[in-house]
């Protein structure tokens, strides 16, 4: 290897790596972003279930910190953007069709997320994801519509066109991890559960358990 | 498996980004498969060979010790 090559490689490392922090701080804050809308949004539904009328000084001292830790995040979101911009970096293709595509689910999942939660669940008994309660019909439809059309066709898209063959094997990965530990997790519950140690299996917490190992080890094999 | 990637990449002044825009992957898998983490396929260990007009083995070692059997 010349020094010039050694060189170039530490300059253009360090850049990559600068840009891959950014890039992370922003999909990062994104996320907080529509955490604390989602916040502002259950804080308001609160007031409103208690009778509403004006909010209190601590209301407001409670709203003001969100809006001002928004007001920073999408500050933040601005000027790495700008260094992005700056650093002149090119985005592979995939990335940025992979980039569009989260952004948009985001923008999704968040406008649904604010929605029910402006409109208290659409009327929904109880809220939650390990509620089992009755919902209304008009919710069960928007979101079995959302999970089992939209998103399996959005998956088909995402898997023939944005991932590459690394990304495609942490899935695969993520998978197999995924369904051992449903396999052994899911009947250790039941057992548990007859042996009077622990309340019935849960479906939803299950899926989520699951779900949430297949991430880990998606998101390891990915980026570790 | 260990490879040349990351000094043909900058011998060629190229980001990881540039790498991947070549290959049309992304900038995680260029930077897995430089560090050994990841194993390309034939068809993208192909491209690149392709792509630095270098054989395949050039350009990746699988550190086999040249010792045969049969």
């Amino acid at each position: 290897m010349t020094n010039l090559a050694e060189s170039i490689m530490v300059d253009v490392n360090e850049k990559t790596g600068r840009n891959a922090r950014s890039s992370l701080w922003m999909a990062l804050s994104g996320i907080g972003i529509v955490m604390l809308l989602g916040a502002i949004a259950g804080y308001l539904s609160e007031h409103d279930s208690q009778g509403g009328g004006p909010l209190g000084a601590t209301g407001i001292a409670v709203l003001g910190v969100f809006a001002a830790i928004i007001g920073a995040l999408i500050f933040a979101i601005w000027k790495m953007f700008l260094q992005l911009q700056r650093s002149g970096e090119r985005v592979p293709r995939r990335e940025k069709l992979n980039n569009r595509i989260l952004l948009g689910c985001g923008l999704l999942g968040g406008t649904i997320g604010l929605v029910l939660a402006a409109t208290d669940n659409l009327g929904a008994e109880e809220a939650g994801l390990f509620a089992s309660g009755p919902i209304a019909p008009v919710l069960a439809v928007i979101l079995s519509i959302a999970i089992g059309v939209v998103m399996p066709l959005v998956t088909f898209y995402w898997h023939r066109n944005v991932i590459d063959e690394q990304e495609e094997a942490a899935y695969r990965a993520g998978a197999l991890f995924a369904i051992y530990a449903f396999w052994f997790i899911a009947p250790v519950w039941w057992l548990l559960w007859r042996g009077g140690m622990l309340p019935a299996p849960n479906g939803v917490a299950l899926y989520l358990m699951t779900t949430c190992v297949a991430l880990i080890v998606w998101f390891w094999k990915k980026y570790r | 498996m260990k490879n040349q990637l990351k000094v043909l990449r900058a011998m060629r002044n190229w980001s990881q980004a540039d790498l991947g825009e070549h290959l049309d992957v992304s900038r995680q898998a260029v930077n897995a498969i430089e560090t050994g983490k990841y194993d390309p396929s034939l068809p993208l260990a192909f491209k690149i060979s392709r792509l630095f007009e270098l054989p395949i083995e050039e350009i990746f070692d699988d550190e086999f010790s040249g010792e045969h059997h049969g």
